[in-house]
């Protein structure tokens, strides 16, 4: 199977603090795979390094059979967790600037993706409530046919409404051919729509594997295993 | 590229805009007060309006310039740093856009003046006219320089400042510490002003713009008699160091691609 992340033994110092430890991960091409872990596990280290916003100290990272740079860049599609837009915006600028810098950009699926999420192009930015900017971030996100969908705690402080909302979106605009890498600690919510999982603890993997698998292995939920895990983290 | 330039535009129009307004109406202004006669209320008003442009033209290149650092500081990065674009393709879309709003404010508030002096001082400026006089003391070659080292100057200056920027974003990670930028400004200007002192020094030869004769500044002739339409007036010549225009060159050059390479190979937002 085509693989559209390899990650060979990369390691990532801040001085002499590790965030990730000579992490190795491979991942298929069509997965949707989870990356969880605590705050400060290096997840979100793990996916600035994939999106180019960082860089490792040490190993190599191919997405798509490519170092990181302006192609991957242009297959990856990126939800960050946090507010990247221009606050100048309105609703429809963003997609515009979406449709300008990616030729995947779907502008048809971008309208449905707002009207389900009841939110009007003409809407300005700044007044945006926390949870419509994330809906608007993930509808910009997923209205692209990128190879590759990398999601930084797409659900992490919105209320339940929204929350069912985003992962409804998730899932019903998900493409077959392409991959998804979430990362989450609110695993309890994300576990069912997640078919292999990393376990990230002090930026080493821990665990790996596909859902069912482990579920069977283990005889519990994903979180139930998350939670035994990292126990000691949260005591 | 031309994309990136498009948005960097339209973020930055309206404050843009809002600085000419009030310019414009500070500049209105003084002209009312100055063209009116003495009066202590009028001249203190002047004064404060005068103190007030220098103001707007500080807080408007540092908004201007701002617009990187916003880049490399904000949540905004993780949209402009993401995009597909080369680390030099950002760097010359900033750079284009900001030397852009400086051409067009020196160029609307030089017009305004024009206007405001025909409004209050009656006075008509007509600008061939004006043109044609100072033809009579500078040369076509030598506005032309002008012009191109304004251009280098301008660019090398705004160079400097990303390359700084980045510089302190590369190597602090801390952003309570974002302004040491200026402290790196500072200690590179003088590093490279001395440099281009030594190279000025080590290679004293320099093209005189006149005559296109290339020598020192001892071999020159100091001043041009030039006779126009029965006038007689003496030119200045222009003497360029040619090592010290190798070297700008050479500098913003390396400014321009060491930004571009530390923003596609060193930052971390």
């Amino acid at each position: 199977m085509n693989k559209i992340v390899e990650i060979k033994n990369m390691t990532k110092k801040y001085f002499t603090k590790k965030a990730l430890d000579n992490l190795s991960l491979e991942i298929d091409a069509g997965k949707i795979v989870g990356i969880l872990g605590p705050n400060g596990s290096g997840k979100t280290t793990l996916i600035k390094i994939l999106t180019g916003l960082l860089r490792q100290t040490e190993g190599e990272v191919f997405i798509d059979k490519h170092k990181v740079g302006v192609y991957t860049k242009s297959i990856v599609s990126y939800l960050p967790d946090r507010n990247f837009l221009y606050k100048w915006m309105r609703i429809e600028d963003a997609g515009q600037l979406f449709k300008d810098f990616y030729p995947d950009f779907d502008e048809q699926k971008f309208a449905e993706l707002l009207a389900f999420m009841k939110l009007e192009k003409n809407m300005k930015i700044d007044t945006l409530s926390k949870g419509m900017m994330e809906k608007l971030n993930l509808s910009l996100v997923l209205a692209r046919n990128a190879k590759l969908y990398i999601l930084d705690e797409p659900i992490a402080g919105v209320d339940p409404v929204a929350r069912d909302q985003i992962l409804d979106a998730i899932i019903n605009n998900y493409h077959e051919n392409s991959s998804m890498l979430i990362t989450t600690h609110l695993v309890r919510d994300m576990e069912n729509i997640l078919e292999e999982v990393v376990f990230l603890k002090e930026g080493k993997i821990v665990l790996t594997g596909d859902t069912e698998t482990l579920r069977a292995e283990k005889g519990k939920q994903i979180d139930d295993i998350y939670k035994e895990v990292f126990a000691s983290e949260e005591e | 590229m031309l994309k990136f330039m498009k948005y960097e535009i339209r973020g930055t129009y309206r404050f843009i805009l809002g600085v000419l307004v009030l310019a414009f109406i500070l500049i209105a202004g003084i002209y009312n007060y100055a063209t009116r006669g003495n009066s202590a209320g009028g001249n203190i008003l002047v004064v404060l309006s005068v103190l007030l442009l220098f103001g707007i033209a500080l807080v408007t290149f540092l908004h201007i310039v701002g617009s990187f650092r916003r880049e490399l500081y904000e949540d905004t990065g993780y949209l402009t740093f993401t995009l597909p674009l080369t680390g030099n393709e950002i760097v010359a879309s900033k750079l284009i856009v900001a030397l852009l709003w400086f051409f067009l404010l020196g160029l609307m508030l030089a017009l305004y003046n024009l206007l405001m002096l025909r409004i209050f001082a009656r006075i008509d400026i007509n600008i061939i006219e004006w043109l044609q006089t100072l033809a009579q003391f500078i040369t076509t070659r030598q506005a032309v320089t002008l012009v191109i080292g304004a251009v280098i100057d301008g660019v090398s200056l705004l160079l400097l400042i990303y390359f700084s920027m980045t510089l302190s974003r590369v190597t602090f990670r801390n952003k309570k510490i974002g302004g040491f930028w200026f402290i790196i400004f500072l200690v590179l200007s003088a590093l490279l002003s001395y440099g281009q002192f030594k190279v000025t020094s080590f290679l004293p030869y320099y093209l005189d713009l006149a005559t296109l004769k290339i020598g020192t500044l001892e071999s020159m002739d100091i001043f041009h008699l030039t006779i126009r339409q029965g006038l007689i007036s003496f030119t200045t010549s222009q003497y360029i160091n040619l090592a010290a225009l190798v070297y700008q060159i050479v500098t913003m050059m390396a400014l321009f691609f060491g930004t571009g390479h530390l923003i596609e190979n060193k930052i971390d937002l």
